[in-house]
C-alpha cells in the first residue's frame, strides 16, 4: 500500500477526484449530501414536525374526534395540569417504579454478569438462555405474567406455596386473602420488569467484564492483591462506564414504560398502576380525547426526561474523563 | 538471590505440545534470556516459572525449593509484563507501593524503599501521576520500580521492552542491564530480538517450537551455534548455509567452487559424513575475505550500505545467495564476478540430515 | 492447601490456567458459580416454560386450579390462534363425522371437528403475522442501510453542527411513543397514512434510524481512515472505497445493528396499537387480545407468543457474537 503517500494526502479530509477514463464521479459534497439528506429528511418529517406540531397543539383545546378546529388557550393545559394532584401522583408512582426496577435490575444483572464472566462448561448457552425474556414483546411478557400472577389458576402462588386462593396473594389486584395491601400491584409489575431487563444490564456488563485486560489480574496476583483490591481497583472503575449506559437506558425506558403495565394491569387496580405514559395514552387515545391537554402532558414528560438524561450524561462523561 | 531450576518441565494446551519436556539451571545473578521466534514457547516457560501458567509435567524450584503448585504471589518473584499491568486508577506511587502495603511492610518504610526506587529509576517527578497520562517509556520504568521495590529473589521479564518505540528501546536496555547489574538480581528475560538478548544476556536459551535448541553465553551461540535453527537465528542477516558436498578433502558448491577444508576439520567431517556425503557448511559474513585468488567465485546480486561497511549479497552460480561483509570505499557493480576466501577458524560445518552443527573440537 | 502445595493434583493440567486458580479451593467455588448461575437460569426461565406448556393445553387445563404440570396435550390453542372456526350446523353434522371416520380430515380440522366447529379459513392472526413480517422486515433494512450511509457521512465528513445533530437524533429516542404519537397519528390522518403498511415502516424506520446511526457511527469510527486514502490515492472514487473497504470492515456492526432494530420492530406495540387498526395491524397487539367465548384464550396467547418469540431467539442465536461486540462499540463512542 502507498502508505507513505496516504499520509501525505490524510491532512485533506476530501481528494479532489481524478478523471480516469473520462467516468464521472460523484465528489465529496455530492456524497456527503447523497448519504445524509434521505435520514435527515426522514427525521424532519418525523421528529421535527411532529415536535413543533405537539407544541402548537398543547397550547390548544383540540380534540381529535370533534369537528372543531383547534381552539388557541394559552398555558391553560399546562397550568390545569400542574394544578392536578392526581397527575403529580402519577408523575411519583412512575418516579417509584423506575427508581426501584432500575435498581434492582443493575444489582441482578451484575451480579449476573459476575457469575457469567469466567467460561465453564455450558456457560455460552446459560447466558444465551438468560437472554430469552428480553426478546419477548413486553406486551405479551405483561399478559403472561398476569396469568401467572391469577390467584386461582396462576403458577406464582402454586410454586410459591400458596395452594389456597382465599388466603394467597391476589397481587394485581393488591389484596392478600381479602384484605387490601396498596402498592402489592406495583411491586408485582416491578417484579416482570427486573425479570424481563436484568438480562440487558447482564449484556452490557459482560461486555465490559470481557474488555478488561488479563494482565492486570495476574498482576494482582502476583502482587497478591485481595479480592477486594481486585473487584473495587481493576474490575469496577474498568466496567463502570458501560454499566452507567446501561443504567442510563434503562431509566429512559422505564420512564416511558407503557407495554408491559397496558399488558399486566391496565393501570389498576384503581390508579396504583397508572404510570405516566399509561395516563397519557388514556387522554390522548380513550374517553374524551383531549388531544390538546395530552400534548401539553406530552411535553412535560418529555422534559423531564431529558432533563434526567443530561444528568446521567453529564455524570458519565466526568467518569470517563477522569479514567 | 536466587537459583532457578526447571527439571523436565513440560507444558500442554490439548494435544498441543507448546513446550516440550526441558531441563534448565539458572545460576544467582544470572542474566538469562529466553529467546525463540512467536509460538516457540518461552513466554509459556516464564509463565510457569512465575505460576501464571501451571505446569503439565516436571518441577520447578526457586533456591532449592519445590515451588511447581505454589501461588505466584508466594513465590518471591517480580513480573514484568509487556504491556506494563498498571493499575490504572492508582497513581505510579500507588502502583508502586502496593506490592509492599499488600504483602504488610509498615507505611513508613514502604514509603522510604518506594522513593528509593523511583530515585534509582528517576521516576521520582512522575509519583503523582496516573498511568494513562505516561508515555510508554514512563510506564514501563514504573512498571519496574513496581518489580523492583519488592527485592524479590527473581525478575521475570516477558517482552518488556515490545511496546516501546524503538529510539526508547535502546535507552531502556541499558536501564535494564543496569538494574539487573546493582541489584544483584537474578533475570529471566524473554524477547524475540536477537540482538536484544546478545546485548543484554550472560546467558541465551535459544528456543524454537516448543524446544531448547541451545543454551550459551552470546559467544557461544554466536560463534558456535548447534545448529542450523540457531546459525540462521542469530546475527543479522544470519548465519550463510551452503548445501554442498563433501568428497575429497574438499566441500563442492554451486557454480563449480570447490572448497578446500581446514585440516583441523578433516577427522570431525570423515566421522560424521564419511567418506563421501552431503554437508552444509556455514560461515558468517565478515568470515568472506574477498581476494582476487579466493577460492571461490560468485556473481554479485545485490549490495547494501551499512554505514561502516558493505553488506554484498553473491550468488554462487546457482540458486544460493550469500552474505558478505565487504569494505565500504570499493564498489561492487551488479552482475560484477568476485572471488573470496573464507577465515579458516570461522567456518563451520553441518550435518543436513540431524541439522545439527558438527563438533568443533574432536577429542 | 499446604499438601495441594507439595503434591499437585491428580491429574496432569492440559489448560491454561494459573497456578492459584486450581487449587482445590478455587475449583470448588468455580463449580460453586456454575450451579448458582445454573440455579439463575431456570428461575429465570420458569415463566417462559410457563408459556411453553400454556400453549399446548387445553382450556380447561388452564382455568381449574391448581395449575396442572401433567396434562394431556392438545393443539386446542394453536388452532384457535391460526384459524376462523364456525359452528358445525345440525344439518351437516352427518357428513363430518362420515368424513372424521373416513379419515380425510386434517389435524387441525379434526380437533375442530372435536369441538363441534369447523375451519372456515385462516385467522386474523396469520394475516397479522404476515404484516409484521412486512413492516418489520422492510423498516430494519431500511433503518440500518439509511444508518450506514449517514453514519458513514457522520464519520468521514466535516457535518455542520455535527455534535448537535447527533445528540439530536440520539434525543428522538428518549421520547415516550405516545408523544410521538398524537402528532402523528394527525398527521397520518391527514394524509391517509393511518393504518397502512407504508406509513408503520416509515414510523419504525425512523425510530431505529437514531439507534442506527449512532451504533454504525461508533462501528465506522473503529475502521481506520487510512485504508480509504490509500484506495482514493490509488485512483478509487470514495464511493468505491466505501463499498470494497467500508462496508466489508463494517458487517459485525451491521450485523448487530440489524439484531438489534429487527428485536424493536417486530415487538413493537404501542404504535402499532395506536396507529392500525385493520389493515395494517402487526402481530403483538393482536395477541393482546385474544377473546375466546370464555374471556382470554390463554393458550392461544401462549401460542402466538411462543411463535412469534421463535424468530427472534434463532436470529439472536446465531449472531450473539456480534451482539456482544455490538453493545461495546455502540455504547462506549459517546
Amino acid at each position: 500500500m502507498s502508505s507513505v503517500k496516504a499520509q501525505e494526502m490524510s491532512t485533506t479530509a476530501s481528494v479532489a477526484p481524478r478523471r480516469t477514463k473520462a467516468r464521472r464521479h460523484l465528489s465529496d459534497r455530492a456524497i456527503q449530501n447523497l448519504f445524509m439528506w434521505p435520514t435527515l429528511a426522514l427525521l424532519i418529517a418525523f421528529n421535527l414536525f411532529p415536535l413543533f406540531y405537539s407544541l402548537y397543539l398543547s397550547f390548544t383545546n383540540y380534540s381529535a374526534i370533534a369537528r372543531i378546529d383547534p381552539v388557541w388557550v394559552g398555558f391553560q393545559n399546562f397550568r390545569n395540569i400542574l394544578q392536578d394532584r392526581q397527575l403529580w401522583q402519577y408523575f411519583a408512582t412512575t418516579g417509584r417504579y423506575a427508581l426501584v426496577s432500575v435498581g434492582l435490575e443493575t444489582l441482578l444483572g451484575f451480579g449476573l454478569a459476575m457469575l457469567l464472566r469466567e467460561k465453564f462448561k455450558g456457560s455460552g448457552l446459560i447466558t444465551t438462555l438468560i437472554l430469552i425474556p428480553m426478546m419477548l414483546s413486553p406486551v405479551v411478557v405483561g399478559l403472561f405474567w398476569k396469568l401467572m400472577y391469577n390467584p386461582t389458576f396462576g403458577y406464582l402462588n402454586y410454586i410459591l406455596g400458596y395452594t389456597n386462593p382465599a388466603t394467597a396473594p391476589d397481587w394485581l389486584a393488591s389484596r392478600w386473602g381479602g384484605t387490601p395491601v396498596p402498592g402489592l400491584a406495583l411491586w408485582a409489575v416491578v417484579l416482570v420488569d427486573v425479570w424481563m431487563w436484568s438480562p440487558f444490564v447482564m449484556l452490557l456488563t459482560l461486555s465490559g467484564l470481557n474488555a478488561i485486560p488479563e494482565y492486570l489480574y495476574e498482576a494482582a496476583a502476583i502482587d497478591r492483591a485481595s479480592p477486594w483490591f481486585q473487584f473495587w481497583r481493576i474490575t469496577l472503575p474498568q466496567v463502570a462506564p458501560l454499566l452507567l449506559i446501561a443504567v442510563l437506558f434503562r431509566s429512559i425506558e422505564a420512564l416511558k414504560s407503557f407495554d408491559l403495565v397496558m399488558g399486566m394491569t391496565g393501570g389498576g387496580p384503581g390508579t396504583q398502576t397508572e404510570l405516566i405514559a399509561v395516563n397519557l395514552y388514556r387522554q390522548a387515545f380513550l374517553g374524551q380525547w383531549q388531544t390538546g391537554r395530552a400534548s401539553a402532558l406530552a411535553y412535560i414528560i418529555l422534559i423531564i426526561v431529558i432533563g434526567v438524561s443530561n444528568l446521567y450524561i453529564r455524570y458519565l462523561n466526568s467518569i470517563k474523563g477522569e479514567a | 538471590m536466587a537459583t532457578i531450576e526447571l527439571r523436565q518441565v513440560e507444558k500442554k494446551f490439548g494435544s498441543l505440545h507448546a513446550v516440550k519436556p526441558m531441563d534448565l539451571t539458572i545460576n544467582d545473578r544470572e542474566f538469562v534470556v529466553l529467546l525463540g521466534p512467536s509460538g516457540c514457547g518461552k513466554t509459556t516457560t516464564l509463565r510457569m516459572i512465575s505460576g501464571l501458567e501451571t505446569v503439565t509435567g516436571g518441577r520447578i524450584l526457586l533456591n532449592g525449593r519445590d515451588v511447581t503448585w505454589v501461588h505466584p504471589s508466594r513465590r518471591d518473584i517480580a513480573f514484568v509484563f509487556q504491556f506494563f499491568a498498571l493499575y490504572p486508577h492508582l497513581t505510579s506511587k500507588e502502583n508502586i507501593i502496593f506490592p509492599l502495603l499488600a504483602q504488610g511492610t509498615p507505611r513508613a518504610e514502604a514509603e522510604k524503599r518506594v522513593s528509593e526506587v523511583a530515585d534509582f529509576l528517576r521516576i521520582s517527578h512522575l509519583m503523582g501521576l496516573r498511568p494513562g497520562v505516561l508515555s510508554g517509556g514512563d510506564q514501563q520504568r514504573v512498571a519496574l520500580a513496581r518489580a523492583l521495590v519488592r527485592r524479590p529473589e527473581a525478575f521475570l521479564m516477558d517482552e518488556p521492552l515490545g511496546a516501546l518505540d524503538a529510539d526508547f528501546r535502546e535507552t531502556m536496555r541499558a536501564e535494564i542491564k543496569r538494574l539487573h547489574i546493582a541489584e544483584d538480581a537474578t533475570t529471566v528475560y524473554v524477547t524475540h530480538d536477537q540482538i536484544e538478548a546478545m546485548a543484554m544476556g550472560d546467558r541465551i536459551v535459544v528456543m524454537s517450537e516448543a524446544v531448547i535448541q541451545q543454551i550459551g553465553t552470546p559467544a557461544e551461540v554466536y560463534y558456535n551455534p548447534a545448529n542450523l535453527f540457531v546459525a540462521r537465528f542469530i546475527g543479522s542477516p544470519g548465519m550463510n548455509l551452503v548445501n554442498g558436498r563433501f568428497a575429497d578433502g574438499a566441500v563442492h558448491l554451486p557454480g563449480n567452487n570447490h572448497y578446500p577444508v581446514p585440516q583441523e576439520w578433516l577427522p570431525a567431517l570423515q566421522r560424521a559424513i564419511g567418506r563421501e556425503g552431503d554437508v552444509i557448511l556455514g560461515f558468517r559474513p565478515e568470515a568472506a575475505i574477498l581476494n582476487e585468488n579466493g577460492a571461490l567465485a560468485a556473481e554479485v546480486y545485490a549490495s547494501d550500505m551499512h554505514g561502516a561497511y558493505a553488506m554484498l549479497h553473491l550468488n554462487l552460480n546457482g540458486d544460493q545467495i550469500v552474505h558478505a561483509r565487504a569494505a565500504r570505499g570499493i564498489r561492487y557493480p551488479i552482475g560484477a564476478s568476485v572471488r573470496f576466501d573464507l577465515a579458516p577458524d570461522m567456518v563451520r560445518f553441518f550435518d543436513p540430515r540431524t541439522e545439527a552443527a558438527l563438533p568443533w573440537e574432536v577429542r | 492447601m499446604a499438601s495441594f502445595e507439595e503434591t499437585g493434583p491428580r491429574r496432569p493440567v492440559i489448560e491454561s490456567i494459573r497456578v492459584d486458580r486450581i487449587s482445590p479451593g478455587a475449583r470448588t467455588w468455580r463449580t460453586i458459580r456454575a450451579l448458582l448461575s445454573l440455579a439463575l437460569a431456570l428461575i429465570i426461565l420458569i415463566p417462559i416454560f410457563v408459556m411453553l406448556i400454556t400453549a399446548f393445553k387445553s382450556r380447561v387445563d388452564i382455568t381449574t386450579p391448581p395449575p396442572k404440570l401433567i396434562f394431556t396435550p392438545t393443539l386446542e390453542g394453536f388452532v384457535f390462534l391460526l384459524t376462523d372456526r364456525a359452528i358445525v350446523t345440525a344439518g351437516r353434522l352427518a357428513e363430518f363425522q362420515e368424513r372424521a371416520a373416513a379419515g380425510e380430515m386434517n389435524l387441525f380440522e379434526r380437533i375442530a371437528f372435536e369441538g363441534g366447529l369447523e375451519i372456515t379459513g385462516p385467522s386474523d392472526y396469520v394475516f397479522r403475522l404476515r404484516n409484521s413480517l412486512i413492516i418489520a422486515g422492510t423498516s430494519t433494512i431500511a433503518s440500518v442501510v439509511l444508518g450506514l450511509l449517514s453514519a458513514y457521512a457522520f464519520s468521514r465528513f466535516n457535518v455542520p453542527g455535527k455534535g448537535d445533530l447527533l445528540f439530536f437524533i440520539l434525543s428522538t429516542r428518549m421520547l415516550p411513543a405516545v408523544v410521538v404519537t398524537i402528532p402523528i397519528f394527525l398527521m397520518y390522518r391527514q394524509l391517509r397514512l393511518h393504518d397502512t403498511h407504508i406509513g408503520m415502516i416509515f414510523l419504525y424506520t425512523v425510530f431505529n434510524l437514531s439507534f442506527s446511526v449512532w451504533l454504525l457511527k461508533g462501528f465506522i469510527d473503529e475502521i481506520p481512515r487510512e485504508y480509504e486514502e490509500a484506495a482514493l490515492v490509488d485512483g478509487y472514487t470514495r464511493l468505491q472505497a466505501f463499498f470494497k473497504i467500508v462496508l466489508p470492515q463494517a458487517v459485525t456492526g451491521i450485523a448487530a445493528t440489524t439484531v438489534f432494530c429487527l428485536i424493536f420492530a417486530w415487538n413493537e406495540y404501542a404504535f402499532a396499537l395506536m396507529l392500525t387498526s385493520q389493515r395494517a395491524r402487526t402481530a403483538p397487539p393482536s395477541i393482546a387480545t385474544m377473546l375466546g367465548s370464555g374471556g382470554l384464550e390463554w393458550s392461544a396467547i401462549a401460542a402466538g407468543s411462543l411463535g412469534f418469540l421463535i424468530p427472534v431467539v434463532i436470529i439472536t442465536f446465531a449472531l450473539r457474537k456480534y451482539l456482544l461486540r455490538g453493545v461495546t462499540f455502540g455504547a462506549i463512542r459517546q
